[in-house]
């Protein structure tokens, strides 16, 4: 190996490196948000409290716009469930929420307030309610107050693009439709299951369109980015499928599951 | 027959062109992947919340210049000690949060108070350092891990 060539390589880890702990830095950081950012966070929690009081709901389905995900055509970019409790005779309301922290290659389950669900770095301070239908709500509500099985079929090793008809990895909106599956279906006992009652159900996927450039790149600085539980066909012709909040919403309302998308801003 | 000198060389330029790609494809996934998440890598809030505040609760009104005092660590977080600039009344905020070890608080640090509808926020130089919820904020407020 000639000079040039370990000069080169030299250059590429460096940049690789730098690339990785800028990432890092970026997710993991614990910078405090500014006065603004927690006062349009709070706004927002209280006005979506106020706005779920007014649905006669008792479980939802929340999601927040955490990125700008419009090159792909998304609004929203992480979804969860709220539930109504109570809070030594006071409604509040709680969202349970699977989290990746730190850019890692693993997630955590949250029961949450409100204010902590807003007070991440946002793209946009809006929220997006769908109400599911009272059948829906009465089963998942049982899950969600229960951290057995509400973390039933969680799987904590996590892929952003997590395919979503494998068992390797899962992410947040993944595990939030296979445990909404779960609670609507007791054989869905299995994570495998419960991907089995979301294509019987007619749930589809977002197709990403990404580059073999973006994969490799993503691949090799993001420990939270994998794409080897994907079929090859399709990886290698760059359709990424995965559960985007976008489709989870057209879905519940195509089902019969949920209503309308209502946004809070 | 082999050429030792073409080979080698062969093998630089295909190590060079695959140095180069590499180091493109880097460069383009770092600035697409800032953009580019589909489900939230979420960091939790890194903000102190206070969990009780010991004092005038005028103290802490609209557009107070505040000075901290004392900052002293507890098991729990810390509890700091801060005194309104204009007539030197002083509040006791015991606060509990991820962010306390990291905040570098410092006697002597202004800090700003802006009232909010569900509480508090206290930032120095523009930046969140706490915040104080009142009761409609402590009913937005929660966190619980379920899974380890």
């Amino acid at each position: 190996m000639n000079r040039a060539v370990l000069r080169c390589l030299v250059f590429v880890a460096a940049l690789a490196t730098s690339v990785t702990s800028a990432e890092a830095g970026r997710s993991c950081e614990q910078r405090p948000p500014t006065a603004n950012a927690v006062a349009q966070a709070m706004v927002l929690a209280e006005r979506t409290a106020a706005r779920l009081e007014q649905s006669g709901a008792n479980v939802v389905v929340i999601a927040r716009a955490g990125q700008n995900l419009s090159e792909y055509g998304l609004r929203y970019s992480h979804l969860g469930f709220a539930y109504r409790d109570d809070d030594g005779g006071r409604p509040v309301w709680r969202v349970v929420h699977k989290l990746n922290q730190c850019g890692s290659a693993r997630a955590t389950l949250y029961r949450q307030g409100l204010g902590e669900f807003f007070l991440d770095d946002l793209w946009q301070y809006e929220a997006a309610i769908v109400v599911l239908t009272p059948a829906a709500q009465a089963h998942l509500k049982a899950a969600l107050v229960d951290n057995a099985a509400v973390a039933r079929l969680d799987t904590p090793d996590y892929s952003m693009v997590a395919y979503p008809w494998s068992q390797r990895y899962q992410q947040s909106n993944q595990w939030a439709i296979e445990t909404l599956a779960m609670t609507e279906e007791p054989a869905a006992t299995t994570r495998e299951r419960a991907q089995a009652w979301l294509r019987l159900h007619g749930y589809e996927p977002t197709t990403l369109h990404l580059s073999a450039f973006k994969r490799l790149g993503a691949r090799v600085i993001s420990a939270n980015v994998a794409f080897d539980d994907h079929p090859n066909e399709k990886r290698f012709e760059g359709r990424i499928e995965t559960v985007t909040v976008d489709s989870v919403f057209r879905w519940l309302e195509r089902d019969g599951l949920g209503g309308p998308v209502q946004v809070v801003r | 027959m082999t050429h030792p000198v073409s080979q080698r060389a062969i093998r630089s330029f295909a190590l060079r062109r695959l140095c180069a790609a590499t180091a493109l494809a880097l460069t383009l996934a770092s600035s697409a992947h800032a953009q580019s998440s589909i489900s939230d890598v979420s960091a939790l809030s890194a903000l102190p919340i206070a969990i009780s505040v010991a004092a005038p609760i005028a103290v802490l009104s609209a557009g107070a210049a505040l000075t901290v005092v004392s900052v002293e660590a507890t098991s729990t977080g810390a509890v700091w000690v801060l005194e309104r600039a204009s007539d030197g009344t002083r509040a006791s905020v015991q606060l509990v949060g991820r962010g306390i070890a990291g905040a570098s608080l410092a006697a002597g640090t202004v800090i700003a108070c802006t009232a909010l509808s569900t509480g508090y926020v206290l930032s120095a130089a523009g930046e969140a350092i706490a915040f104080i919820p009142n009761e409609i904020g402590r009913a937005l407020l929660y966190n619980e891990r379920i899974t380890r």
